[in-house]
């Protein structure tokens, strides 16, 4: 069933870079989808322009029977919270504990004045605890997230979109500040989730190696357009020429 | 293909263009430069060394002469090599091999920083003379004797008064910092950018703060002890709405220097406006906060010795009095207070400060 759907998505920034032209994809519940592409190529742009974190030029983006380009307050932050994000730089709050963090998931299901006073539910707090178990951190739940290692930010940072119970999951970049063993961790996690939660993830990743073990299906970007859409399997050599460029040459992560 | 080359295009009509701009720039320049040098020599010159005129009157024609020589003077050296303005617009080729100080646009312009210092010294009155008089040394020796002989018998005085100084200050901090916090994120550019009409909030807020804070809080201290009286009231407003103002300026600083990091990762989570700005602005905003506020109750209190003098209240309205009664041996005790009081703030301030990095 397909769950999200962009048609002819265009952005233009108002500096008038051309990051995305004519975007049009789709993806079904439950996929692994990877967007591979060169820096700058617009992967994470498409990222924001799918949560609206940039608003996008022209074109559509429909999500759960909605166009979410079209919404506005209220309505664009209760579809926002149905969709989780990871970053590059795990953007955990700092000087906050790593449960704190957690909980920062649920701002959307939480009265603004409770939040403002840190009033969660017992609930609240019990999911929080569950999804830190998921990530492996449940004993971490009491320390500065700040004091953690990057691998483990950004598993704190994969528990605080599980928070807000999304029905995808979008990650910028997820592993590409971390060290090869780390990152494997990481995405295992993301793996995981997949698999054993049912929430769609959308992922931004720069290692094809990365891309072959955990892919079920790829996107490559070039200069704003889709050049390749399929299994990832099939990249063959002159695919990654296409996508990467002549210059280029494969290396792989263990 | 096509944007660059219209690109290259305009670069090469703009070049002469921006040429000729900067030329005129360094026109206008060099007659400023002139007309206030022949001025000078003029006054200073002529008219009080040369005349020796005790007097030395000012009429406006003076300036509109002097500015008329200066263009013909700046027009005439415009195509040497001699003009400051064409060395500053880049329009002279400086040779590498060569010392900068034999250059003659430098040479000239040194000429008119030691004419400016020579006219600096005249206008300040500054004289040896009178440094070194006899009458003079006598008074200086009179009041250091008196000052380094404070007088103990008014120390509990002094240290009420001393007290009172302090309070002021920090309820003029405490009070500022409330209001400082709710402007800082208006006065927030990264914050405020978004739409035209929080842009003009901004612009507005700022333009008030800057207005605020450049009125020195003596001044304010003035205003104040005629609206409300003479007393460490009118003083504590006067710190506080100096305290307002810098406050605001520095948190919003601190604002704009945020990661946006967290502020993108709260957004994407759903969250309201503010909840973002809770979560996502003020834990990174919360320690140098702080920081400031402390380092601002710190300055409050010299400034309040300070405004004491124009009646805001407090050990500065005391020191005023005895100075003005001549009793010097209380103004030494006052000074010895005074100075403790500071010392103890700037050290106190300086260790807490350390300790919230």
């Amino acid at each position: 069933m397909t769950l999200l759907r962009s048609e002819n998505l265009c952005k233009t920034y108002p500096n008038g870079t051309k990051a995305l032209n004519q975007i049009n994809f789709s993806v079904d519940e439950g996929e692994f989808l990877v967007v591979i592409g060169l820096s700058g190529s617009g992967k994470s742009t498409l990222l924001r322009c799918i949560n609206q974190l940039h608003p996008i030029s022209s074109g559509a983006i429909h999500f759960e029977q909605q166009r979410l380009d079209q919404l506005q307050g209220r309505a664009l932050r209760q579809h926002r919270s149905r969709i989780g994000m990871i970053f590059q730089q795990f953007n955990l709050i700092p000087r906050k504990s790593v449960l704190t963090n957690v909980l920062a998931g649920a701002l959307a299901s939480t009265p603004i004045w409770k939040s403002l006073l840190g009033l969660y539910s017992k609930a609240q707090q019990q999911q929080a605890l569950a999804y830190l178990r998921i990530v492996g951190l449940e004993h971490k739940a009491y320390v500065r997230a700040d004091n953690l290692s990057g691998g483990q930010q950004q598993r704190v940072a994969i528990a605080r979109a599980l928070m807000q119970n999304p029905k995808i999951l979008l990650a910028d970049e997820p592993v590409a500040s971390l060290d090869p063993s780390t990152s494997h961790s990481v995405m295992k996690y993301l793996q995981k989730i997949n698999r054993e939660l049912g929430v769609t993830v959308i992922c931004n990743l720069h290692f094809l190696s990365l891309v072959r073990t955990y892919a079920s299906r790829v996107l490559a970007l070039k200069d704003g357009k889709i050049v390749y859409q399929g299994a990832p399997e099939d990249i063959d050599e002159q695919w990654f020429t296409t996508i990467y460029g002549e210059e280029a040459v494969e290396v792989s992560i263990n | 293909m096509g944007n660059t080359m219209i690109t290259e295009q305009q670069v090469a009509q703009a070049m002469p263009v921006k040429r000729y701009q900067a030329s005129i720039k360094a026109w206008c320049m060099d007659v400023l430069l002139w007309s206030y040098s022949l001025l000078v020599l003029y006054k200073l010159g002529y008219q009080s060394w040369w005349l020796d005129l005790r007097h030395v009157d000012f009429y406006w024609s003076e300036p509109l002469y002097a500015l008329l020589a200066g263009m013909l003077v700046a027009s005439s050296l415009s195509y040497t090599k001699a003009s400051v303005g064409k060395a500053c617009y880049g329009l002279i080729a400086f040779d590498e091999g060569r010392s900068l100080f034999r250059t003659a646009a430098v040479r000239l312009g040194l000429l008119f920083l030691l004419l400016t210092l020579i006219a600096g010294l005249q206008v300040s009155q500054v004289s040896m003379r009178e440094f070194f008089s006899d009458s003079g040394l006598a008074g200086a020796q009179r009041i250091f004797t008196a000052l380094l002989n404070p007088n103990f018998a008014i120390f509990e005085e002094a240290l009420f008064a001393a007290v009172e100084t302090v309070y002021m200050a920090f309820i003029a901090t405490a009070l500022a910092i409330p209001v400082a916090f709710v402007l800082a994120f208006f006065a927030a550019r990264n914050l405020m950018k978004n739409s035209a009409l929080s842009f003009a909030i901004y612009a507005v807020l700022r333009f008030l703060m800057n207005l605020t804070r450049s009125i020195e809080p003596l001044v304010w201290a003035i205003i104040f002890s005629v609206w409300v009286g003479i007393g460490p009231f009118s003083g504590m407003l006067a710190l506080f709405l100096h305290s307002v103002a810098s406050l605001t300026k520095l948190y919003s600083e601190q604002i704009e220097a945020i990661q946006d990091g967290p502020v993108e990762a709260m957004t994407a989570t759903g969250a309201h406006p503010i909840q973002i700005i809770w979560y996502g602005v003020v834990p990174q905003i919360v320690l140098p906060y702080l920081s400031y506020t402390i380092y601002r109750w710190d300055i409050n209190v010299r400034m309040a010795t300070v405004i004491g003098l124009v009646g805001g209240g407090g050990i500065g309205t005391m020191l005023m009095q005895y100075q003005g009664l001549a009793r010097w041996n209380d103004v030494g005790m006052l000074v010895i207070v005074i100075a403790a009081i500071v010392w103890l703030m700037d050290y106190a301030s300086a260790k807490i400060r350390a300790h919230l990095k």
